[in-house]
C-alpha cells in the first residue's frame, strides 16, 4: 500500500463541506493502527486547515493499473512539516508513482514539474477500512492486513 | 474568472477526478469518479453506477468537492459543489449512458453495470490549486502546453469538407471524400465508415482510413461495444484514454465475479487501431434513421475534444443524408434505365482458373479456398458467376438485383449500393482478377480474364 498507488485525501469543514487533495507518499504503522501521508504544501491550504480543525480524514489508495481501492478513515495525531527522511520516502514514491502514469500518456517532463516538497506529514490513527474498488461490493468494510 | 468551458480538457477522464463528500456525522469520504458531464455554464453532471458512499452523503448533506486535472498542463482545480437533482431518463441521461453501456458492452459487462443516474451538482465556486506545479523549464515546454485550434481554423475546415463531401457523385465516392477531407482538414489517421447491412443487425465497414486493407468488410454487431453501442442508441460516443476506461469496466467485471454475481461475456475486440487511447464515434442519423456510424480513433489519449465532437456531428448529419438521397437517386434512375444482357466483347483469353465455392448454410463464398463475402454480397455475386458461367452473360443491373426474389432484398431501403461497394472492395483485395465495373448509372460489368469453376455446398 506504500508504493505505486494514487492516494486521494478527503476533509471537511466545521460546516461540514468536504475538501480535496492528493497524498504524495504514505507510511504505514500497523502495530500501532497508525499511519503518515504526505501532503504537497502547495495548493493544500485547506486540506490542512480542516485537518487542524477537526481531525477527521479520509485516504484512498488506489491502484491505478487495476483500480483496486481502498478507502481508510481517521483521526489526526499530529501535523508537521516533512523531515529529511520523510522526503525521501516521498522521493521514492513519487518515482514509483510516475512510472505508473507513463500509460495515460503523461509527459514525463509535466510531471517533474509537480511540486510534492516542501510538504506536510500527517500522522494519523486508523479508525476503519472499506473496499472501494469499483463495482457492487464498493463501501463495504473490510479487513485486509497493512 | 475561471469557467467551467475552459475545464474541458479536464472533463476527458485522462487523469481520473477525484470526489470528496461528507456525511451528516462529520465523516469525509473520498473516491475517483468515472464521468463528467458540462451541463451548462453553471452545472456538471456525475455519472452514477453504484449506490455508494458518495450517493448516500449527498443525500444526507448535498456538499461535494471535485478536483480535476488538466491533462496537458497539469494544472489542477478545485470545484466546490452543491448536489441538485438526480436525472434517470432524457437527452444528458442517455448521452451518459451511452458511455457506460459501451464500456460495459465492450468488456462483456453489459447487465452488471450501467448508469443509475445522472447527478446534477451546481458549481458554488472554481479555485485553481496554484503552485503545485512549476513552470516550464523550457520555452519549447510552455509552447507544446497549449496549441487548441482556433475557431477560424474549425470553420474554414468544416467548409472546406462541406464543399468536397458537395461535389461527390456516388455513395462510393462520397464515403472516400469524406473520410480523405477528415485526414487532410482535422489530421484524422485512423478513420471508418460503417453502414448497416441488409438484416439491420450488423454494421460493415465500408471505407477507411489509416488500416490498410484490414478496414473493409470489418463487422460490428449492433448493440456490441463501443462502435455497436453508437447504432444502437444513436448517441455521440467520445472516449479518452481508451485503455483506462476499459480497465475500469474490467475492474468491475472482477468485483462482480468476486461477489458471485456475474460471469463475464467474451470482451468484444476493437475493430482498428490495438492501441487505440482515444475514440470518437458518431451516427449519422438522417430523419432519426440510422444511415451507418463515423468511428475515427488516436494513439493520443486526448486525441479528440469536445469541439470535435460538435464538429463530425454537424458534418455526420449532412453525410447522412447524403447517402439517404444518393440511394434513393440510384433506385430511381435505375428505375428507367434500361437493363440489356450483353454477350461478351470478345472471347476469354487463356488464363488462370479461379475457383469459387459457394456455401448455402451462410451464403457464404470462398476463392481458390479463401473466404471472400458472406450474406447478401455473396448471395449477389453468386448470381452474377451463375450467369457468367451459365450463359455468358457481363453486364447486369442494379434492378434486376432488386427484382430478383432470391437474394432476398428488403423492399424498401435495400441498401444495395452499400452492399455492392463493399462486393467491389473485398474483389480487389481478395481476387483482383476479377471485377465489377460500374458502366453508366444502375449498370455493371463482370470482367474477368480468368477461367472460372464454380461449385455449391451445403456448409463447409
Amino acid at each position: 500500500m506504500e508504493s505505486g498507488v494514487s492516494l486521494l485525501v478527503g476533509t471537511r469543514d466545521a460546516a461540514l463541506r468536504p475538501a480535496s487533495a492528493r497524498g504524495f507518499g504514505v507510511e504505514i504503522n500497523a502495530p500501532s493502527g497508525t499511519a503518515t501521508v504526505f501532503i504537497a504544501a502547495a495548493g493544500s491550504q485547506i486540506t490542512l486547515g480542516n485537518l487542524r480543525d477537526n481531525g477527521q480524514l479520509a485516504l484512498t489508495f488506489s491502484r491505478p493499473i487495476d483500480h483496486r481501492s481502498l478507502q481508510v478513515k481517521g483521526r489526526v495525531l499530529s501535523i508537521t512539516e516533512t523531515d529529511e527522511h520523510q522526503r525521501r520516502v516521498q522521493d521514492r514514491y513519487f518515482s514509483r508513482f510516475a512510472e505508473g502514469l507513463i500509460f495515460t500518456g503523461l509527459r514525463q517532463n509535466l510531471l517533474r514539474r509537480i511540486r510534492y516538497f516542501p510538504s506536510y506529514a500527517v500522522h494519523f490513527r486508523l479508525e476503519s477500512m472499506f473496499d472501494q474498488t469499483p463495482g457492487p461490493g464498493a463501501g463495504r468494510t473490510t479487513a485486509v492486513a497493512l | 474568472m475561471i469557467r467551467l468551458t475552459d475545464l474541458q480538457r479536464c472533463f476527458a477522464g485522462v487523469i481520473p477526478s477525484i470526489i470528496s463528500t461528507c456525511s451528516r456525522d462529520g465523516v469525509p469520504n473520498v473516491t475517483y469518479l468515472s464521468q463528467i458531464f458540462r451541463v451548462d455554464d453553471r452545472r456538471i453532471a456525475l455519472s452514477c453506477q453504484f449506490f455508494n458512499k458518495t450517493k448516500q452523503n449527498v443525500a444526507e448533506n448535498p456538499f461535494a468537492n471535485v478536483e480535476v486535472i488538466d491533462p496537458l498542463s497539469f494544472q489542477t482545480y478545485d470545484l466546490d459543489l452543491r448536489f441538485d437533482h438526480s436525472e434517470t431518463s432524457g437527452r444528458l441521461f442517455e448521452k451518459m449512458a451511452t458511455r457506460v453501456q459501451a464500456i460495459a458492452s465492450h468488456t462483456g459487462m453489459l447487465g452488471v453495470f450501467q448508469l443509475l443516474s445522472a447527478d446534477v451538482y451546481e458549481v458554488l465556486a472554481i479555485r485553481e490549486v496554484e503552485d503545485l506545479i512549476g513552470p516550464p523549464t523550457t520555452d519549447h515546454e510552455a509552447e507544446s502546453e497549449d496549441a487548441p485550434m482556433s475557431l477560424r481554423t474549425e470553420l474554414r475546415a468544416l467548409s472546406v469538407v462541406t464543399e468536397r463531401l458537395r461535389h461527390a457523385t456516388d455513395l462510393d465516392g462520397l464515403l472516400s471524400t469524406l473520410l480523405d477531407a477528415l485526414r487532410d482538414e482535422l489530421g484524422f489517421e485512423h478513420a471508418m465508415l460503417l453502414l448497416p447491412d441488409e438484416t439491420g443487425k450488423r454494421l460493415v465497414s465500408l471505407a477507411s482510413r489509416g488500416y490498410g486493407q484490414s478496414g473493409i468488410g470489418a463487422e460490428v454487431q449492433i448493440g456490441d461495444g463501443l462502435i455497436g453501442t453508437v447504432a444502437q442508441t444513436q448517441h455521440t460516443l467520445r472516449i479518452s484514454n481508451v485503455s483506462a476506461s476499459l480497465d475500469y469496466g474490467r475492474a468491475i467485471g472482477r468485483t462482480a465475479q468476486g461477489h458471485g454475481s456475474h460471469a463475464p461475456a467474451a470482451e468484444i475486440p476493437l475493430p482498428g487501431l490495438p492501441d487505440a487511447q482515444s475514440q470518437l464515434a458518431i451516427p449519422l442519423l438522417a430523419h432519426e434513421r440510422l444511415a451507418g456510424v463515423l468511428a475515427v480513433e488516436s494513439k493520443s489519449p486526448l486525441g479528440f475534444q469536445e469541439w470535435h465532437e460538435t464538429f463530425l456531428d454537424v458534418i455526420g448529419h449532412q453525410v447522412a443524408i447524403a447517402i439517404e438521397n444518393m440511394m434513393l437517386r440510384a433506385e430511381a434512375e435505375e428505375a428507367q434505365a434500361v437493363t440489356r444482357a450483353a454477350l461478351p466483347d470478345g472471347p476469354t483469353r487463356e488464363a488462370s482458373v479461379l475457383k469459387f465455392c459457394f456455401y448455402r448454410n451462410d451464403d457464404c463464398v470462398f476463392v481458390d479456398d479463401e473466404y471472400l463475402i458472406r450474406n447478401l454480397p455473396g448471395r449477389i455475386l453468386w448470381k452474377i458467376l451463375r450467369s457468367f458461367v451459365d450463359s455468358s452473360r457481363t453486364d447486369f443491373s442494379n434492378r434486376e438485383l432488386r427484382l430478383d426474389p432470391s437474394l432476398g432484398l428488403p423492399p424498401i431501403k435495400d441498401n444495395l449500393e452499400s452492399r455492392l461497394i463493399l462486393l467491389r472492395k473485398r474483389l480487389e483485395q481478395k481476387c483482383p482478377e476479377l471485377r465489377l465495373v460500374p458502366k453508366c448509372r444502375g449498370q455493371f460489368r463482370l470482367e474477368t480474364s480468368c477461367t472460372l469453376e464454380l461449385t455449391e455446398k451445403d456448409s463447409a
